[in-house]
């Protein structure tokens, strides 16, 4: 089952990668929150790219499984609060933010991964905002007056370890999410699994007919980037915010930034949803102060230029360059 | 007292559904030739609207007479983003050039990031124009990329390239529609008084757009069965390479029919601020994409007249279930309408993605 | 006993009747050509066998198996592979890959770890003499080159029954005669039963093929030893009263 140790070799780049990053947001004073955003977006966009990059299928509701396990944190935090259960309450909304995005997954995969291509994405585009809705229509957990737990933490864990909590341990976890997603993109893309995805992802009926089982394979990349998607909106949102409402938590917008991480890194790539993330996330932040309002109005052109002229992304071109090179047992 | 209020209600479902139609026919005529799905479809509604809004505030004309700019308009626009985005990947010239020149490409990115830097030292009154010079030369590096290489590809480009693409031009249009008209919602008043039906009241301006729609879906048929344009463009929906074989210029219709569609759309966009000519906002596009999708495989995603029946059902049922909602205690029934007609396009997906009714 | 066994397989396609109610049977190890014009329904046939779409009417029989609603992925575990007329390896992957994969899910699938379907890839490569190839995308290689790599990764799914559509289309006549003997080379080393099919070639027909089936309109015109096959004045009618050898595409 396990393949050869050198096949894992890609690994170290990342580790280095979030290392270093992690280095500088410690060390560096005042750039903390420069350097959790970076996390966020790298974290976003490898799980976005286990997914959209893997299979070749585009998610355009994808942020919903971001809202929905903030949602899970968020009613773990909120209606446990007062039963003594300390950290563990963390943990539980953890696992319920997992639980949500896998049956949320679940329920739009039976529909929309039997769809081909273009369907698939019109099957998802109003998962966001449908479940927004049924959150705001059917007044689930307050409906549109979301959940504030600002004051529930502090009640439950005392207020100096809700500010740690919220200020850096929140953190420390979107860092854990982006390695683990990149772990899980390794994992995936050195055992059969990824071989299946690349297949289905070139040529669907091609692959079905070299007995591959394709409804089996994308069920699995959409289930796992969910989780992974669930955990990071529970930790970078729920835990970090402390409050929850449905417009914020299902804004597509989200959306667009994981599509434009993925493909500035190049899509299907272990590294280039790190390298995108941050070159998103720091011209982002640049943007954001010498041109505020203005990021996704100067990065949507970006998003053709790069499909019509660099498909690889920067990662898949570096890839390229570092062929036969000693490299390559690194770059991919 | 239920059921005068539902008929009320379907009946101006009815009305709206044929508005509704009409918006999705663009989707559908796009599909049907080009293959592609126009995920930035509601960005276009919101540009009609807003030539509607504009026409309206600035000079007081009628958004009737506003139709004509919005359908030139859309064209034009149709056109700037097939040549300038759609074309290299539905129908690649396959210049054959592999690599890129990276000169070219770390020139350019230096341009934009001195740009950046340079604006870092301005006041802000300067910004707004430095933001659009920057947003001019990443379009003008891309064009003269684009100029060189003729794009990349020797084959058709992947689904989810076009997926991207419409929807970054989406984005694009928001984008810019914010920055010159801001996002807060804004709305006109154009009364010309009101038909009692007895069971409800429609305003002329509604019973209008409705018979704009029709008026627009005939000459569309017309257009396809009787003239030569049309039918050139129809037997690409049937079989490109035979068209291509029969000396059809396939590359141009598929330019002409991306821009009529888009055509189409925006014009569908001054017809739905005659219905509701308030909450116009740059990004009031989203609910229309996904409404035109349900409607659009209500009546198959390939077929701009299914789509027109698709609408008038969809008009019914979305009026039906608002009554019905209404009726229960704690529901919102405007978010679960909303809601519904996710479910709704679930459900469709589910039983039948190449279309519930069958119109050829 | 029989390989496969089709019987009474009906397709349509709107109101084209693509396959009409074809009865055959397909031996162990044999080696059998489908011929016929273009638009006969050759390749329909071999999409009905392998499961890209279910057929309409009739039974498909595998190995005692019946394969009628199995989905494709299922038909090639119990060992139906397949070329396909125009070339489709996974463009991205390199041809190692490529090949690998098809002994990763194909009929040895199950069993086999990815280190284990890389080893059998060079194996395959070897045989078809891509080795100078082996680590690089196979969506540059030749169309030539293409049909090999699809050749070995159908071949690395280990079947019993092995279609290959249109697997000369296009060639010269010494990569033709050449691509004759490799089909006969791997049907005596693999052991397994070939079917390939045909369009006009009439020259690798007579050497390739013990049995011939003509195909004409969607129905089954002939069945018959190939030599009685190519002589049989119905065939020459469906080759336009034209001898086949002159019918040469
Ligand atoms: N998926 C499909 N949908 C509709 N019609 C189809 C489809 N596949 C094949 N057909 C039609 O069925 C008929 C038989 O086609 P098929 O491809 O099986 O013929 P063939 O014998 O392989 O011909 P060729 O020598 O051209 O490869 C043709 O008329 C073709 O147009
Ligand atoms: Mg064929």
């Amino acid at each position: 089952m396990m393949r050869p140790v050198r096949a894992y070799y890609p690994i170290l780049p990342v580790l280095i990668g979030y290392g270093i990053l992690f280095g500088i947001g410690q060390m560096v004073p005042g750039k903390w929150q420069l350097i959790s955003q970076l996390a966020f977006f790298c974290a976003l966009g490898q799980a976005f790219n286990l997914f959209m990059g893997m299979t070749g299928y585009v998610d355009f509701g994808y942020v919903a499984f971001l809202g929905v396990g903030t949602y899970g944190m968020a009613v773990s935090i909120y209606y446990l609060f007062d039963k003594g259960l300390g950290l563990t309450m963390i943990v539980i909304g953890m696992i319920l933010a997992a639980v949500f995005s896998t049956l949320l997954s679940l329920a739009v995969g039976a529909v929309a991964l039997r769809l081909r291509g273009a369907y698939f994405a019109i099957a998802t585009i109003g998962v966001n905002e449908g479940f927004r809705f049924l959150i705001e229509g059917a007044r689930i957990w307050n409906g549109s007056d979301g959940m504030i737990f600002s004051r529930h933490m502090k009640t439950a864990f005392g207020r100096e370890t809700a500010m740690a909590l919220s200020m850096k341990w929140a953190d420390v976890i979107v860092f854990g999410v982006a390695f683990l997603a990149a772990v899980m993109t390794l994992l995936y893309m050195r055992n059969k699994v990824g071989y299946a995805l690349t297949a289905l992802r070139e040529d669907e009926d091609a692959a079905k007919v070299m007995g591959i089982n394709v409804t089996r394979y994308k069920l699995i990349a959409f289930i796992t980037s969910a989780i992974l998607a669930g955990l990071l909106g529970a930790s970078a949102w729920a835990l970090k915010l402390t409050y929850v409402y449905p417009t914020d938590v299902f804004a597509i917008h989200y959306t667009v930034e994981a599509i434009i991480i993925v493909l500035l890194g190049g899509a299907g790539t272990l590294l280039g949803p790190i390298v995108g993330g941050l070159i998103y996330g720091v011209s982002k932040y640049y943007l954001a102060i010498v041109l505020p309002g203005f990021q996704l109005m100067i990065f949507a052109p970006i998003i053709i230029m790069i499909i019509v002229l660099f498909p690889e992304g920067t990662v898949g071109i570096l890839k390229k360059r570092v062929f036969g090179t000693p490299l390559e047992k690194f770059i991919i | 007292m239920i059921f005068e209020q539902l008929s009320g209600n379907l009946l101006q479902g009815l009305v709206l559904g044929s508005v509704y139609g009409m918006a999705t026919m663009g989707l559908s005529l796009i599909f049907g030739v080009l293959q592609v799905v126009n995920v930035g479809h509601g960005a276009f509604i919101m540009v009609g609207a807003f030539t509607s809004l504009m026409m309206f505030q600035a000079a007081g004309v009628p958004p009737v007479l506003a139709i004509p700019v919005a359908f030139a308009i859309g064209m034009a626009l149709g056109m700037l983003f097939y040549f300038g985005a759609l074309k290299p990947l539905v129908s690649p010239s396959g210049s054959g050039i592999k690599s890129l020149d990276m000169r070219a490409v770390g020139m350019g990115a230096g341009i934009l990031v001195a740009l950046l830097v340079v604006m870092r030292f301005l006041s802000a009154a300067f910004k707004l124009h430095f933001a659009i010079t920057l947003f001019v030369a990443i379009i003008f590096l891309y064009g003269f990329l684009l100029y060189i290489y003729g794009g990349r590809r020797q084959d058709k480009a992947p689904e989810l390239a076009t997926l991207l693409v419409t929807f970054s031009i989406g984005v694009i249009l928001e984008e810019s529609v914010k920055q010159l008209f801001t996002s807060e919602a804004r709305g006109f008043n154009w009364a010309i008084g009101k038909l009692d039906l007895g069971v409800t009241v429609l305003p002329y301006t509604k019973l209008i757009a409705s018979f704009g729609s029709l008026t627009i879906a005939v000459l569309l048929y017309l257009w396809f069965r009787k003239t030569r344009a049309g039918m050139a463009m129809r037997s690409v929906v049937e079989d490109d390479v035979g068209a291509r074989v029969c000396g059809v210029n396939v590359d141009w219709q598929y330019a002409l029919s991306f821009s009529l569609g888009i055509g189409l759309t925006v014009t569908s966009g001054v017809l739905l601020t005659m219905f509701i000519p308030v909450g116009i906002n740059p990004y009031m596009g989203g609910p229309y994409t996904l409404k035109s999708f349900v409607i659009a495989v209500l009546g198959g995603l390939a077929s701009p007249y299914g789509a027109f029946f698709g609408g008038l059902v969809f008009g019914l049922v979305e009026n039906g279930s608002y009554t019905l909602f209404a009726q229960f205690q704690g529901l919102e029934p405007f978010a679960m309408t909303r809601f519904f007609s996710f479910v709704m396009l679930l459900v469709i997906l589910l039983l039948r993605p190449t279309g519930l009714l069958k119109v050829k | 006993m029989s390989l496969l066994r089709v019987e009474n397989v009906t397709k349509r396609f709107g109101g084209l009747v693509a396959v009409d109610d074809m009865s055959f049977e397909i031996r162990h190890g044999e080696l059998m050509a489908i011929v016929g014009p273009n638009g006969a329904g050759k390749t329909t046939m071999f999409n009905l066998i392998n499961g890209v779409f279910p057929a309409d009417e009739g039974r498909i029989i595998f190995e005692d198996v019946d394969v009628t609603r199995y989905p494709a992925y299922k038909r090639a575990h119990l060992g139906i592979g397949r070329t396909f007329q125009i070339p489709r390896p996974f463009a991205s992957a390199t041809v190692r890959e490529n090949i690998a994969i098809g002994g990763m899910f194909g009929a040895a699938g199950s069993e086999i770890s990815v280190d284990r379907a890389m080893e059998l890839a060079d194996h395959y490569i070897d045989i078809i003499g891509l080795k100078e190839h082996r680590d690089k995308p196979a969506g540059g290689l030749t169309p030539v080159e293409k049909k090999l790599v699809e050749i070995a990764r159908a071949l690395a799914m280990k079947p019993r029954l092995l279609l290959m559509d249109e697997a000369m289309a296009g060639m010269n006549p010494k990569d033709i005669d050449e691509m004759v003997a490799f089909i006969r080379e791997i049907r005596d080393t693999e052991g397994i039963a070939i079917v390939s099919m045909v369009e006009h070639i009439m020259r690798a027909v007579a050497g390739l093929a013990e049995r011939v089936i003509v195909m004409h309109q969607g129905a089954l015109l002939v069945d018959e030893p190939t030599q009685e096959a190519l002589s049989d004045p119905r065939v020459i009618e469906v080759y336009l009263g034209q001898p086949p050898e002159e019918a040469h595409a």
